[in-house]
This record gives structure tokens, C-alpha cells and sequence, in this order.
């Protein structure tokens, strides 16, 4: 019964490493063909030995746990086959949910990040907010968004290869097609959106979404009004970071400045610093610039003041939580662990790992060298933008650049905030626009000098063969396909961004009155202080 | 001034686009994208926010 089981387990290897190992890496003694007969010949453990438990596991899941199409034919070669095809569609979608899972639990920590940053008397309404965002974004994601991202995206080999998410709105531009946005699956029902699939890429998909909707909260928090807050996040959650993120993953025109322009593989962007950090990072610097500063955050000639938040041990626990988050966010972005290079997961992570460490000391030592303290809230922010800057570049490099791109990502964020703040005149409590904005940016960059054309993710991307290389490894085609993402953040994402907002405040109002603003919004905006036993100072 | 910030940023962007089809020469494109980013900051930074930080709240 033993070298049947064996017969089995053989069998099962074998048909897993003729689906996915090509040919020159088989092993070097191959495995005899199977026949029907094979198949038919294996059998379960005997009913006697299952009763006596199954300790060390020898037992369980054998031949008797593969579903067989015909009770009458018994087991077949095709039964085998088709189970092997779903053991490696569901470790893939396992994969890409809890990945999600854990970028969905960032949440929490964006949440208390800028909340602890910020001061005692807006406790409740900056918790209200990243609170509300998530419910908020992702309604309106699911009414509209999601179809404008992926609608158009075409069968996702990782997750089965679905077809259903299969129209793109296209122009003719310089002789070319050029994808604007999906329309397929509105309120995933739409044109046979309701499968199983396309419910994985949804939630992976919604999870990123909220994360660049939570990033504007912190830039403009202490004084924006609540309302205008949700308005302004459901035009970003449903329209602008939709579109933007079609353009790079849902098939659309900057993917395709590759295949189209010979620009490398066009615009390369693994998990996001630019789709969701950038699209967040300056749609913060929007919402700054309209809302302006708070009062007393500079004096009349101009001069800053520290308002140092409340509680720096919500900041770093939320750092913690933010890099764990981190390994759903970058390594999950492969939508899968099996097949097509998948494993390079463990690369990704390690190299997310690196990043974010390096980041670290970048922050630290600057802050230290320049002000002669370690700074830990700018310490935990230059974790973030480690973080941030490796996730586009972090399926493309290796661990030498992973920590050159975080180290300089970590300095990037002390001198940005200081831009920000001194030249620009600009009032960002929690360095929203620095950690998000300037190091998303760096990210999309990095990845068009640092890619070392290593990864194989089934052999191609976005549609052109061969691996993703940057400047430093001789493409210098990938580099412009990276800085024409760039641009199009800047001219078209903060363009939209700021016309729609400029909206709300006609309509709505963007800020809150002086008095609430004094007093804390915790009373005026949510209707419950957040430490209601604390007496805390008006200013 | 918020209006003319909006556009240069804006057609920073398009000169950005269109390095698609003025040139196919890697090192030109790059020029163009390059110069449309400057632009594209130039509005952001130039424009849109000192026209704000010109009547911000601090200076009342």
C-alpha cells in the first residue's frame, strides 16, 4: 500500500513538473509515462489504519482527496491533471487574499500613525477619519472604480486566467492604441463579473485603493472638514487613482509604452509606489496647498513652528504595523506563489525588508548629523519611505540596490519635509507629501536605473518579452518609460486632483472654522472627544 | 494665477506625451520628458503655491 502511496505522490510531482519547469531544468533521470493504468492502480489507506488516527501525517490527503469527473470511470489522468491545475490556482489565490488580508490591516496603522502625530484635541476625528475612508473608498470602488481600473485587464494567468474582465475604452493616439479605462464589472456583476477570480483581484485591488485614499488624510489633517473629506475621497476612490492605476496595471497606455514605443517594458511598477503612493503622496500636497496651514503653524514672517503630535508611541507601534502590512503590499503583488517565477516572493520580501531597515538609518543619521538627536518620529518616517521608494522596484532588484534605493529614500524624506515646510510654506503634520509623495516618485525612478533584468515572471511584462531592466543594467529605454509615468503623476493626477477639489471647496468647504479649529474638532466635526477624562490646552 | 498653474502643469505632461512622436531616439525623449517634468514643477510649485501662500492664513 506504501509504494502505492509513493506511485502517487511520484505522479503528482511529476505532472506539476512537466505543467510548470521548462525542459532544460527537468530532473535528470525522467519520469517514466504514465499510463491509465497507473492511475487506476493507486489506492487509498485502508479504512483500518485511518481509524487509528493519523499522527504524523502520512495519512492524510492522498489519492482519495482528488475529485474524480466520472464515479463509474473511477479515477483518470485527466482527474489528476485538473487537480493539479487547481492545487496551483489556489495557492495563488490564497496567496494574493492574505496578502490582502495584511495590507488591509495597514489600515490600522495609517490610522494611528497620523493620529499620534497629530495633536490630543483631533484625536477622534483624525482616528474618524482613516476610519470612514476605508468604508467610504472602498463603496465607491466597488459602485465604479474597480471596473474603470481592471475592467479592461484581460485573463490574469496567476489566478486561472478568467475572461471576463475584457474591455478597455481606447483612442488612436500617433498611430497607437491607447487604454484610458476598464468597463467591464461595475458592482461586480457586470458582463460576468461575479467569479471567483475576479473576487480576488477585487479585494487585493481595494486594499492598495485605501491605502492611497488614507495617505491624503494626514496632510490635511487638524483642519479639514469632515464632509469635504468624504466627498473628496470618494472622487479619488472611484475616478482618479482608478484611472491612473488602469494606465499601469489594468492595461492601459503607459503599460504599453513598451510594446508600443519600444520603450523597455514600459511603465514598471510593481506594487504601487507610484499608482497608490504617488497618486496618495500628491493628492496630499492638494489638499495642503487648498486647505493651507493650521493656525499657528507659521509666524507672520514666515517662520515655522513645531507642533509635535501627541503620542509617539501610537507613531511607532503604527510604523510596525505598517512594515508587517508591507510584506502583504509588495510580495503579494506577484498574485500568486506558484507558477510563472512566483517564487521570487522571497526575494521581494527580503528586499522590502532591506529597504525599510535602510531607510531607517538614512532618517536616523541624517536627523542625528543635522540636529544632533536621532529624531524617532522622522526615524519611523524614514522606515515608511524605505518602504515606500522599494515597493515599485521590489520584484526587479536585488539586495545590494534594494538597500541603496532605501537608504537614499530615508535621507530623501528629511530633506523633503524641510522643503516642504520651509521654502514650500507648506503645513504637512504627518509628512504625508514627503514619505508618500516625493518617495513614490524615487520608487517609479529607481526601478528604471536599478531593475537588474534578473526576474522572470513567466517571461514577459506588460507584454514584451525577456526581463525588467533598468539604466544601470543597459536599458535606458526604461528609464523614460518610468519618467513619462512621472509626468503623467504630476501633470494629469495633480491636475484632476486639485480641479476636483477646488469643487468641493465652492460647494462644500474645505476647512473648518477658526474657533473648531482651536478648540479641537474632535467636538465640532465627530461629536466625541477621543480622551474625554484629559484636560487638554486650546492651542 | 491658480488657472495658469493648473495648465503649465498640465502641458508639462503633454510635452511629455508627445516626446512619444517628435522624436524615436532615447536620449531625446528623455530630454523632452525630462523638460516636461521641470515644467509640470514649475506649475506645482512655482504657480499654484505661492499664489496660495500669498494670501495664507499666517500673513492676516
Amino acid at each position: 500500500m506504501k509504494s502505492k502511496l509513493l506511485l502517487a505522490a511520484t505522479l503528482c510531482i511529476s505532472l506539476c513538473a512537466f505543467a510548470q519547469a521548462p525542459a532544460a531544468s527537468a530532473p535528470a533521470a525522467a519520469p517514466a509515462a504514465l499510463t491509465a493504468a497507473d492511475v487506476k492502480g493507486v489506492e487509498p489507506p485502508k479504512a483500518d489504519l485511518r481509524a487509528k488516527g493519523d499522527p504524523d501525517g502520512a495519512l492524510t490527503g492522498t489519492v482519495s482527496d482528488v475529485a474524480v469527473a466520472d464515479a463509474k470511470a473511477g479515477l483518470t489522468i485527466a482527474d489528476v491533471v485538473n487537480q493539479v491545475g487547481q492545487n496551483k490556482i489556489a495557492i495563488n489565490f490564497v496567496w494574493t487574499l492574505v496578502t490582502g488580508f495584511l495590507v488591509m490591516f495597514m489600515q490600522a496603522g495609517f490610522a494611528i500613525v497620523e493620529t499620534g502625530l497629530c495633536r490630543a484635541k483631533n484625536a477622534n476625528h483624525t482616528m474618524m477619519m482613516n476610519f470612514a475612508v476605508y468604508g467610504v473608498g472602498m463603496l465607491a470602488y466597488w459602485l465604479i472604480g474597480f471596473a474603470l481600473q481592471m475592467g479592461g485587464v484581460g485573463a490574469v494567468g496567476n489566478l486561472g486566467g478568467s475572461p471576463v474582465l475584457n474591455s478597455e475604452f481606447t483612442i488612436t493616439l500617433f498611430g497607437k492604441t491607447f487604454g484610458l479605462f476598464g468597463q467591464n464589472g461595475f458592482f461586480l456583476v457586470h458582463n460576468g463579473a461575479y467569479d471567483v477570480a475576479v473576487m480576488v483581484i477585487f479585494l487585493f485591488q481595494m486594499v492598495f485603493m485605501d491605502t492611497a485614499l488614507t495617505i491624503v488624510t494626514g496632510s490635511a489633517a487638524e483642519r479639514w472638514k469632515f464632509a469635504a473629506f468624504l466627498v473628496s475621497s470618494v472622487v479619488l476612490g472611484a475616478f482618479i487613482y482608478p484611472v491612473f492605476a488602469n494606465w499601469a496595471w489594468g492595461g492601459g497606455w503607459l503599460a504599453n509604452l513598451g510594446a508600443n514605443f519600444g520603450l523597455g517594458h514600459g511603465y514598471v511598477d510593481f506594487a504601487g509606489s507610484g499608482v497608490v503612493h504617488s497618486v496618495g503622496g500628491l493628492t496630499a500636497l492638494v489638499l495642503a496647498i487648498i486647505v493651507g496651514p493650521r493656525i499657528g503653524k507659521f509666524d507672520r514672517d514666515g517662520k515655522p513652528n513645531a507642533m509635535p503630535g501627541h503620542d509617539m508611541v501610537l507613531v511607532i507601534t503604527g510604523c510596525f504595523i505598517l512594515a508587517f502590512g508591507w510584506f502583504g503590499f509588495n510580495p503579494g503583488s506577484t498574485l500568486g506563489a506558484s507558477g510563472n517565477g512566483n517564487l521570487r516572493i522571497s526575494s521581494v520580501a527580503v528586499n522590502t525588508m532591506l529597504a525599510g531597515m535602510a531607510g531607517t538609518f538614512g532618517a536616523m543619521l541624517y536627523m542625528w548629523m543635522r540636529y544632533g538627536k536621532p529624531d524617532s518620529s522622522m526615524s519611523g518616517n524614514g522606515l515608511l519611505a524605505g518602504l515606500v521608494a522599494i515597493t515599485a522596484p521590489s520584484g526587479f532588484v536585488n539586495p545590494v540596490a534594494s538597500v541603496i534605493i532605501g537608504l537614499i529614500g530615508g535621507v530623501l524624506v528629511c530633506l523633503s519635509v524641510e522643503f516642504v515646510e520651509r521654502v514650500m510654506k507648506i503645513d504637512d503634520p504627518v509628512g504625508a507629501i514627503s514619505v508618500h509623495g516625493a518617495n513614490g516618485i524615487w520608487g517609479v525612478i529607481a526601478t528604471g536605473l536599478f531593475a537588474d533584468g534578473k526576474s522572470n515572471y513567466g517571461g514577459s511584462w506588460n507584454g514584451v518579452s525577456g526581463s525588467v531592466t533598468g539604466l544601470f543594467y543597459g536599458d535606458a529605454g526604461q528609464l523614460v518609460a518610468q519618467l513619462i509615468g512621472v509626468s503623467a503623476l504630476l501633470g494629469v493626477v495633480f491636475t484632476a486632483g486639485f480641479l476636483a477639489n477646488l469643487v468641493i471647496e465652492a460647494v462644500i468647504g474645505q476647512r473648518v472654522g477658526a474657533k473648531a479649529e482651536l478648540e479641537g474638532l474632535d467636538l465640532p466635526e465627530v461629536g466625541a472627544l477621543c480622551y474625554p477624562e484629559f484636560e487638554l490646552k486650546t492651542r | 494665477m491658480v488657472a495658469i498653474g493648473l495648465l503649465v502643469t498640465f502641458l508639462g505632461f503633454l510635452l511629455s506625451l508627445f516626446s512619444l512622436t517628435l522624436t524615436t531616439s532615447t536620449g531625446g525623449r528623455m530630454g523632452l520628458v525630462l523638460a516636461g517634468i521641470a515644467i509640470s514643477l514649475t506649475g506645482i510649485i512655482g504657480i499654484i503655491n505661492r499664489a496660495y501662500v500669498k494670501n495664507a492664513i499666517w500673513k492676516r
